[in-house]
């Protein structure tokens, strides 16, 4: 390892920067320049933008896709042991029912939490309460 | 796997398992006296079964873990440092009435990485167990997130963290690029097969590892994010970033490097030395500057891990025994410390500053005793257990011959004598009246006021009577070389 030629890496570092540089230097070169009324203005194909684009989405979208990523990845380790099965034979067995086994606990706390609940209560809601709950009783504290 | 395998393995197990049965019984039934029962009873039933492991150490559970008398030693350590946190964040939690059995669960598999790297035999089981720390470390931080400073160590804590891992990682990957394997043995191999230097690939990625692991000790120059960390944490999560989260680093560094004789990496070994010294000067230094408790510590838990560096450069066979006694009288001393600065913080703000303290001798007697034996021990006054730990440290140093180091270790330790004896003239002066200091008046929880007076008769009793323990810690923490 320590023999192999250092070379190649020298030319592939020069390349990089010379690539990532000269973007950045011709692009600010050759840029636009001007700075007008619309200038900074999102291209929308010519009609004019008409409202803020920081919408207000359900953050429930980004709940789901996290909790989905999470079974996802580790459902991913069950076609692992799929394959070697007969080489691993019983403990292997053994050791996938206790992973199934604390996946499974985790969707159960998932579920009892009201992460799967499609409903006005959320778990925002909740996390709102908290807080509510939390400013009350420190006012509480502070009256006497 | 055998039958003996899995009794060594059984102190892991039983952290793992209470995790899973905490979250499953939160899920049902939320009270948070049970999640810090249940926590609580599978950490000591993790340190029954210590006994047990014993019996069968040494033994390599390939290729991950090795459980010898060494793991076993830090693990009993780690173990009962856990349970001290989790009966500080019991009282501590309560008074945030939020919903709070994660914390429990959160801290169990903190617990469970510290143990794995106490335990870990190769890099994989390395990265592993402290990932398994950082991620759970990093809710712990912000746990609290009604106050505003929590976010913010989170926030700074997550992302100083994200990038050692980064470090550790390409660390793990070039000594992969030099040796072709991940175990801590063959890296010992490799160093004993070429006696005259090692290739450049594998001190690179030894230092990078090493930066790594010096990110969690906190030892200058990656300690910046420390004093924000310390003060920001919840009180009790503070105790367990500064005491579990720590020494587990320690074990692991002290196996990783008890194969190398300091004498023919000289190179590898002097940045190591400049590291120790830099944190003792450094950490004493700042540390004057403060007058935040919390950051007081935090500055001298830096200075300390300094100090332990040089029983680790001193290596051979005092080195490890010196550093894992140093680390229990450490850990003693700064989780009084954290216990009680958690106990005394009223809800709205942490008592943290020296100026909450002042006169705290005549309002609460009880808690100034306990924070003035931790820091006498802190500070390594004789009679305590932190004199010992800092003369066999002394002792390691000097049979080593590393003299420079031991002369910053002396006139940079004489320093903390102005940063801890402010707290403790603050603490005696004053009339006593209420109005001196913003600490909460609750008395003591009986567990808790339990835990904290064994843990300060266990700093006299070892400052008085060390042999036993040094003796039983010499001969377990004897590392193959």
């Amino acid at each position: 390892m320590p023999d192999a030629p250092y070379w190649p890496f020298l030319v592939y570092a020069t390349l990089v920067l010379t690539v990532a540089g000269g973007i950045l230097v011709l692009s600010s070169l050759l840029g636009p320049r001007h700075q007008e009324r619309v200038t900074g203005e999102p291209y929308e194909s010519g009609v004019p933008p008409t409202a803020t684009a920081r919408l207000r989405l359900s953050v429930k979208f980004f709940l789901i896709a996290i909790l989905f990523v999470i079974f996802d990845l580790e459902l991913v380790f069950l076609f692992a042991w799929a394959i070697a099965i007969h080489e691993l034979g019983w403990p292997g067995f053994w050791g996938m029912v206790v992973f199934v086994f604390i996946l499974a606990a985790a969707l159960v706390y998932e579920w009892r939490m009201g992460s799967l609940d499609w409903t006005e209560r959320s778990a925002q809601a909740r996390l709102r309460e908290r807080r509510e709950a939390f400013a009350k009783r420190q006012q509480e504290n502070a009256a006497p | 796997m055998t039958a003996a395998d899995f009794q060594a393995l059984l102190p892991f197990m039983c952290v793992a398992a209470a995790a899973v049965i905490v979250m499953l019984v939160i899920s049902f039934y939320r009270n948070q006296t049970l999640s810090a029962i249940l926590t609580l009873a599978g950490l000591l039933v993790a340190l029954a079964s210590l006994p047990i492991a014993w019996s069968h150490a040494p033994r390599a559970i390939p290729p991950l873990l090795r459980v010898d008398s060494f793991a076993l030693v830090h693990l009993a350590l780690l173990l009962v440092g856990t349970v001290a946190v989790t009966v500080f964040s019991q009282r501590y939690l309560e008074k945030y009435r939020m919903e709070r059995g994660e914390f429990y669960i959160l801290l169990l598999l903190s617990a469970l990485g510290a143990l794995i790297l106490a335990a870990a035999d190769h890099f994989v089981a390395f990265f592993l167990g402290l990932e398994l720390l950082s991620v759970s470390l990093y809710v712990m931080v912000g746990y609290i997130f009604v106050k505003e400073k929590a976010l913010e160590a989170a926030v700074k804590y997550l992302f100083l963290a994200g990038l050692t891992s980064a470090l550790l990682l390409f660390g793990l990957a070039l000594i992969y690029a030099a040796l072709g394997s991940m175990e801590f043995s063959a890296l010992a191999a490799a160093v004993a097969g070429a006696p005259d230097g090692l290739s450049p690939f594998l001190v690179a990625g030894m230092l990078l590892v090493f930066a790594g692991a010096a990110f969690k000790l906190s030892v200058v120059p990656f300690h910046l994010w420390t004093p924000d960390i310390y003060q920001g944490a919840p009180a009790p999560v503070t105790a367990f970033l500064a005491t579990v989260s720590k020494g587990c680093v320690v074990a692991v560094l002290l196996r990783f490097f008890a194969p190398l004789d300091p004498a023919s990496q000289t190179g590898l070994f002097s940045a190591l030395a400049a590291v120790a010294g830099a944190s003792m000067i450094v950490g004493n230094l700042l540390a004057l500057l403060q007058d935040n408790l919390k950051r007081i510590l935090a500055y001298s838990s830096i200075a300390h891990f300094g100090y332990i560096l040089v029983a680790f450069l001193a290596g051979g066979e005092n080195g490890p025994a010196a550093a894992t006694f140093y680390l229990v009288t450490y850990f003693a001393a700064t989780l009084i410390a954290f216990g009680v600065i958690g106990y005394l913080s009223p809800t709205d703000q942490e008592a943290d500053t020296v100026a909450d303290y002042r006169g705290l001798f005549w309002r609460r007697p009880g808690s100034a005793a306990l924070l003035s034996i931790a820091i006498f021990s802190l500070l390594g006054l004789p009679l305590t257990a932190g004199f010992m730990g800092k003369f066999f440290l002394v002792a390691a140093g000097a049979a080593a011959g590393l003299w420079p180091l031991l002369i910053i270790l002396t006139v940079s330790a004489t320093l903390g004598i102005f940063y801890y004896l402010r707290i403790i003239i603050a603490m005696y002066s004053g009339e006593g009246r209420k109005s001196e200091g913003r600490t909460a008046d609750a008395p003591f929880a009986p567990t808790s006021a339990t835990v904290l007076v064994l843990l300060a008769v266990l700093l006299i009793v070892i400052g008085i009577a060390p042999e036993p323990l040094l003796a039983f810690i010499q001969a377990a923490t004897t590392l193959a070389p």
